[in-house]
């Protein structure tokens, strides 16, 4: 047959008509509609039994009773648990991402050691027995050379079973250098201390209260135990009356009922204000004053002389009367509480600023009551036999702390974690050879990134425990990697500033996922390697039974509720008891009003380099603390704060103006510590001249999602010490923004 | 279509979020996301690209330092009921049916199989409420570990939004069932964002029910569209006659102004 | 090379000459294919578009396309039902316009959802209450149509006339065309109409949303309106610029002037119909919802009074009025500048009543939202122009579409 060119196009034409009757075309566009409704590049989430671990949640210090939603033995979500005291059902936006940290890309696998230059991410694996042996051949090593001051741990807390545990194995190894992340409740622990007479945990009773003068903590940004805090925000709504005092307008500052635009680091001089007007006007509670105080006189005359209205309108920028019906606001409330800590607190700042406030307190009375602040004896949960010291430990922990805490500098600090870069970087005290971290990241969190980094260069030998490859792992030795919050088991002890002592109770929702160790277990074994008295002090098998034997008669009932709660502290109108040396709440002593006559940390740099003050604010949004922000969380951030990778700070039009600087355009930020390019958000929330940069961004380490994403703060500021305690007072920095 | 089992009593599922409480800290958003499987990207900060289903806006009085304020506003899908119940601007529009006002319970919902993403709704919908699914969604390796079972995955391509998680509504109706009840209680269904916030901002629950928290907190006015008469609530765009089933609620009168758009010389309307 | 496939009594490029001219607007067209595989294989990330800009330049390229495309129909209604038999001189050519128009509509309506490959759910699943299932309906059936009134054009070919069911059923389907030609008017007027509807339905958008009448908001009559009007100016547009290209007159002037004239009365009342209802929207609608008029024409960029006095006196009074007098009809320049000023008219009706719908914000905390569409946008709403001109020059080479051609261009 003689196909040609007409034949050819009848066949194509006639074939291509025959098809189209056949159900071939029809099957063919339905089944690729299907197709596309189950890509198989989409994933389908497998199914699984539904099933719930109540837990308590340990990423940062709110202690919020959780329960961990799992579909087969994947971890899917994160709740509240209602009837859980701390939180009742809440949980934050950090805690709800919980499980993409679980599941982070950046958690650390296996144990490694550094092959590469620090920070170069360069490592090697290492089994645990391997890794377990370089630690001990170290500590030995260290130990035999009379070299055990030397070594030194930094954790992130300084209560609960683990890191007391390692406050332990150092005590009886012969190191008195046990480090915890320093904050606001430092502060407050300190100001207990001098005006209380003893060592207590502050707790502040805010769903009781009727009248909340906040100076500058951010009650609904994450101060205290942010759920618990924002449930009280909450009920003040109907209740009572929040004042925020701030330079700006903050969420905080927002949503409270009024807000008091304050003059940036003035803040403890209106506190003192108020109590001028307090007592002038004979508003104060004079039956705590009278029978359960002493220094009120002194007191008195300090802020009668000092402080009048119109002088701390003139120091704050706050009007006189304002002051005046601000005082009387206050001291008329029915349960007026006072609190301090900017932000969330993360920087501890002036200690005089929480005398002050703490002043006010008293002044109308309202301590160790309900709705009033509250100080919660340290607990004595944990009691471990005194340890046999040999010889070289009790010689190691005479040598004194590093930091100086304890020293006749600051006799009545207890770690100063803010001191080590200084102390190691000029080489004037003792050195560390052997650091272990443990919950912290301070590479990224401490003031001062640089000097940081120069201090940790100096270490020789750095052993983290972190689950994930934060700034401060990247720059370790070696990494024990820790078993994330889900997979542990763990006490975690009274949340910050919580109105009561409560034990909590972190269960494992789910098995390792990963070849980790429970830092615990870990810090045991060391302890049975070392053998002799240090072996002795560690009589537990394990950690689990160190948990239990620990825990004692609280156990069961941590174990069957998730927590134990200590009884009541505030009792009606008994005050709780004061350990000073009058047995009363003191107004004044020698060390109280050095505190209080002792300078406001003043920013550094010079006003005429840099015109403009850095001021750092926290949001809930942004993870600021050891952990980086999850996914979702960098998610959730406003456009503007974030957009692309570059951080927008927040700038009062008439700077803006006065640069030249039009919304969301890039500028140059310079600080004495450092230079960072950002972009301007122009906003009346801020005073002139004033620059507004979110705490927790500027990561190095992490994942994508979060790594390279603007500035962080700590980058680009210093610490400066309060005169008295020796903790970081800085609130901010001079600045000069300009156009880049 | 007339309802098979017409014993069934209708629910009318509405969501009132009161902005003094509301301290936007996001925690709504990330529940959202991670009880309905929201992708997320390297790159989240073009909001307009960004999928959110509940999206918390700020608004600003526009006042100078020191009198300046701002307000957060979680904007979830406002399941318009329209002009007359079902009329909703998307559901109306959509040339495939994919989305629909369930009559039982006033839940605007969206078959992702279905759709072939024209993007019409979008239009549609004056709330932004409504999100196209620009890439493929693709988890970190591993992280897809924490897909919610109960919550397809959506693909490239079609269109998404808040559901007011009526997945939870078929699971509390299957609880319900099982327990041979024929109401759902009020606790038993309630969204992924109104358990989660941490403020207690949100309350959810049935306008048909007068026992509901929300029912009290807004007072509807069914013989208007469900308007509220509750002192100080409003909806968003009350005047469109969209007939949102979310309602906020502010002390704040210029928080509330920021509701509705008013000509210059015109009076606050529904301010008592 | 190819004298056997060109029609008889004309003259024709060289074929080299016609092939290079091919291949250059091939290159465009490939440029376009490529972008429009881009949007197919990555998916819709390739565009500017966003939450907000879920309709953009696609649609409005659509919507554009359509209302051009509008010559076809109107010219039919007019030839076939109205019984204006001159037109039949152009009759040819606003099928070929109007089916390019209506196949690019499509073409980039399957770019333009972000599941093509279940595009088909439109009919199988149709929600009659959605404007969109009446524009999906109407245009298929009407592309349906266009392609039946073309086929009869095709099978003219010197070529394919030799071949005997060729030449019969060419001329059967001449003699039916008057039914086709009605048919197609009808589905015309609906989703012209419809396609007026997709904005004015939307009540959540104050700018696009119009009052009703029984179902049918305002701008479905005004599309068709302004389709019928503006669509056979784009037919002369064409004619003219073709007729510059191949340097011949193709059709007699009282063939153009007569539809020239009545578009210009349908466009004088359209104009005026559009203007009475942009007074009841900016006076009536918008303020019901608490809008000023002033809301959407400032505090952005782009979108001022400027747009409405461009549509209404600019393109849409001033070439009313010059169709409508025999003198502009007459005068070459007036003549031109009045089509091209309708036709684009008729373009920036359709980019407002998409583009600026959207872009107006509605929430009192929202802001103006602009956009630039990306290069894969740009070339997949040039591809068709590209296709356009391909399908006209090989038409035209080939094809007698032009039926005054011969007696106004005699080979010597």
């Amino acid at each position: 047959m003689k196909l040609d060119r007409r034949c050819f196009l009848a066949l194509s034409i006639g074939g291509a008509a025959g098809t189209a009757l056949t159900p071939l075309p029809w099957k063919l566009t339905d089944d690729l509609s299907i197709w596309s409704q189950n890509w198989p590049w989409t994933p389908v989430p497998d199914k699984g039994a539904i099933t719930y671990t109540h837990s308590v949640c340990d990423l940062c210090p709110g202690g919020c009773g959780i329960t961990v939603k799992k579909a087969g033995d994947r971890v899917i979500r994160v709740e509240g648990i209602e009837d859980y005291p701390v939180n009742q059902g809440g949980v934050c936006i950090l805690g709800i991402a919980g499980p993409q940290l679980l599941y982070s890309p950046t958690r650390v696998q296996k144990p490694l050691k550094r092959i590469g230059n620090r920070g170069e991410g360069r490592w090697e694996p290492i089994s645990w027995q391997d890794a377990l042996a370089m630690v001990i051949d170290k500590l030995k090593t260290l130990r035999a050379a009379d070299k055990s001051h030397s070594v030194a741990g930094v954790f992130g807390r300084d209560r609960g079973t683990v890191a007391q545990l390692f406050q332990r194995l150092l005590t009886v190894y012969g190191s008195p250098n046990f480090f915890s992340t320093p904050s606001y409740l430092d502060n407050y622990e300190m100001t207990l201390y001098l005006m209380h007479g003893m060592r207590a945990s502050v707790g502040v009773d805010a769903k009781n209260a009727d009248f909340i003068l906040s100076f500058g903590s951010g009650m609904i940004q994450g101060w205290g135990s942010s759920v618990y805090m924002f449930k009280a925000n909450s009920l003040l709504k109907s209740t009572g009356r929040v004042v925020q005092v701030e330079p700006r307008l903050s969420v905080s500052a927002a949503k409270a009922d009024e807000w008091v635009a304050v003059k940036p680091g003035t803040e403890g001089a209106l506190a003192l204000g108020l109590a001028h007007v307090i007592i002038n006007e004979n508003l104060h509670n004079s039956d705590f004053v009278v029978n359960y105080s002493t220094g009120f006189e002194t007191f008195k005359q300090l802020v009668l002389g000092k402080y009048a209205p119109e002088t701390v309108a003139g120091i704050t920028d706050v009007p006189a009367e304002k002051i005046v019906a601000l005082a009387r606001a206050f001291a008329r409330a029915r349960k007026p509480l006072a609190i301090c800590g900017r932000g969330q607190g993360l920087t501890p700042g002036h200690l005089s600023d929480y005398i002050a406030v703490h002043a006010l307190n008293a002044l109308v009375g309202n301590i160790n009551r309900q709705g009033g602040v509250i100080a919660i004896p340290e607990a004595d949960d944990i009691d471990w036999p005194e340890a046999t010291m040999d010889a070289i430990a009790v010689a190691g922990m005479q040598k004194g702390r590093i930091d100086g805490a304890g020293s006749s500098r600051y006799p009545h600090s207890r770690s100063l974690l803010n001191q080590l870069p200084e102390v190691l970087n000029t080489g004037k005290g003792d050195s560390i050879e052997t650091l272990f971290v443990a919950d912290v990241n301070p590479l990224y969190t401490m003031p001062d990134a640089e000097a940081t980094r120069a201090a940790l260069a100096q270490i020789p030998f750095i052993v983290s425990f972190a689950s994930f490859m934060d700034e401060t792992a990247q720059m370790a030795d070696l990494i024990l990697p820790n078993h994330m919050y889900l997979e542990r088991l763990e006490d975690v002890p009274s949340p910050a500033a919580y109105p009561a002592n409560i034990i909590g109770l972190s269960r494992p929702a789910i098995g390792p996922l990963f070849d980790t160790r429970h830092t615990g277990d870990v810090i045991i074994a060391l302890a049975h390697a070392l053998g002799g008295n240090i072996a002795a002090a560690f009589p537990w098998q394990d950690y689990p039974t160190c948990l239990r034997e620990t825990l004692g008669d609280k156990w069961n009932e941590l174990n069957r509720k998730g927590y134990w709660q200590g009884p009541e502290v505030a009792a009606p109108l008994g005050f709780g008891t004061f350990d000073t040396a009058s047995s009363k709440f003191e107004f004044s002593n020698p060390d109280l009003n050095a505190a209080l006559e002792s300078q406001p940390a003043l920013p550094q740099g010079d006003a005429t380099t840099y015109p403009h003050l850095l001021l750092p604010y926290d949001t809930m949004r942004i993870a600021s603390g050891p952990i980086g922000s999850p996914p979702f969380l960098v998610k959730s951030v406003d456009e503007t704060v974030l957009q692309g990778n570059d951080v927008l700070v927040e700038v009062n039009p008439k700077t803006a103006a006065a640069l030249q600087l039009a919304d969301g355009k890039p500028a140059k930020l310079k600080t004495p510590k450092g230079e960072a390019k950002v972009r301007v958000h122009i906003t009346e929330g801020v005073a002139p001249d004033v620059v507004a940069l979110p705490r927790g961004l500027g990561h190095t380490a992490y994942d994508d999602f979060l790594a390279g994403k603007g500035v962080n703060y700590n980058a680009l500021v210093g610490m400066t010490e309060d005169p008295v305690s020796g903790l970081d007072a800085t609130w901010g920095i001079r600045a000069k923004l300009s156009k880049a | 279509m007339k309802q098979a089992q017409n014993h069934t009593k209708n629910y009318l599922y509405a969501m009132a979020i009161d902005l003094d409480k509301c301290t936007g800290c996001g925690a709504c958003m990330v529940a959202c996301m991670s009880e309905n499987n929201v992708p997320f990207r390297r790159d989240e900060t073009d909001q307009l690209l960004s999928m959110k289903w509940l999206r918390v806006y700020k608004l600003t009085n526009g006042k100078a330092y020191p009198d300046h304020d701002v307000c957060y506003l979680p904007r979830p899908c406002m399941q318009c009921a329209g002009q007359h119940e079902g009329h909703s601007p998307c559901v109306s529009v959509c040339p495939a049916t994919a989305t629909d006002y369930d009559q039982n319970t006033g839940i605007v919902s969206q078959i992702y199989t279905r759709c072939f993403g024209c993007r019409y709704c979008m239009a549609a919908c004056p709330y932004h409420v409504r999100l196209f699914n620009w890439w493929d969604p693709v988890w970190p390796e591993g992280m897809e570990k924490m897909l919610n079972p109960k919550v397809s995955v959506r693909m490239r391509g079609v269109v998404e939004k808040c559901s007011f998680c009526f997945h939870r509504f078929q699971q509390a109706k299957d609880r319900a069932y099982a327990k041979g009840k024929r109401d759902i209680d009020e606790q038993d269904y309630q969204t992924s964002c109104t358990q989660a916030c941490p403020a207690g901002a949100i309350t959810f629950g049935d306008l048909n029910n007068p026992s509901h928290a929300v029912t009290q907190l807004v007072k509807p006015d069914h013989k208007h569209h469900g308007r509220p008469q509750a002192p100080h609530a409003f909806r968003l765009l009350e005047r469109l006659g969209t007939n949102a089933k979310v309602y906020y609620l502010s002390s704040r009168e210029w928080v509330r102004k920021m509701g509705d758009n008013y000509l210059k010389n015109e009076k606050q309307a529904g301010s008592h | 090379m190819d004298t056997a496939l060109i029609p008889d009594g004309v003259k024709r490029c060289p074929l080299p000459k016609f092939a290079i001219g091919l291949t250059l607007v091939g290159l465009v067209l490939a440029w376009g294919v490529y972008a429009m595989l881009l949007c197919w294989i990555k998916g819709l990330n390739q565009t500017n578009m966003n939450n907000a800009y879920g309709f953009a330049l696609w649609i409005w390229a659509d919507l554009a396309v359509i209302a051009l495309g509008g010559g076809a129909f109107f010219t039919g209604f007019l030839k076939y039902i109205v019984g204006k038999d001159e037109l039949k001189n152009i009759i040819n050519y606003a099928v070929l316009i109007g089916f390019i128009c209506y196949s690019s509509a499509l073409l980039i309506l399957a770019i333009d959802i972000g599941q093509p490959l279940r595009g088909w759910f439109i009919f199988w699943h149709a929600n009659v209450h959605s404007m969109l299932t009446e524009v999906a309906f109407c245009l298929s059936c009407y592309f349906g149509v266009l392609t039946i009134e073309y086929i009869p054009l095709i099978l003219e070919n010197k070529q394919i006339d030799k071949v005997p069911f060729f030449h019969n059923l060419s001329h059967n389907m001449h003699e039916i065309m008057a039914i086709f030609a009605a048919t197609g008017a009808f589905l015309s007027f609906f989703h012209q109409g419809s396609l007026g509807g997709v904005a004015g339905v939307l009540f959540g958008r104050p700018f696009g949303y119009r009052e009703h009448i029984l179902i049918w908001p305002y701008t479905f009559f005004l599309f068709t309106w302004s389709a019928a009007a503006c669509g056979p100016c784009f037919t002369i547009c064409i004619t003219k610029l073709t007729e510059k290209i191949s340097g011949k007159k193709l059709v007699r002037d009282n063939v153009i002037e007569l539809l020239a004239k009545i578009s210009g009365w349908m466009l004088l009342t359209y104009i005026i119909a559009k203007s009475v209802d942009t007074w009841y929207w900016a006076t009536h609608t918008a303020p019901e919802m608490g809008l000023h008029v002033s809301h959407f024409y400032s505090n952005n960029a782009l979108y001022g009074y400027w747009i409405l006095f461009t549509e209404l006196v600019v393109c849409g009074f001033v070439p009313a009025i010059i169709l409508v007098t025999n003198g502009g009809r007459k005068n070459k320049f007036t003549l031109i500048s009045a089509v091209i000023l309708a036709a684009v008219g008729v373009c920036l009706n359709r980019w407002v009543m998409v583009l600026q719908v959207l872009a107006v914000p509605v929430l009192p905390f929202e802001s103006w939202e602009l956009y630039m569409p990306s290069w894969q946008e740009v070339a997949t709403t040039i591809l068709p122009v590209a296709y356009g001109i391909i399908l006209i020059m090989i038409s035209y080479r080939y094809l007698p579409i032009f039926p005054q051609e011969k007696e106004l261009n005699p080979v010597e």
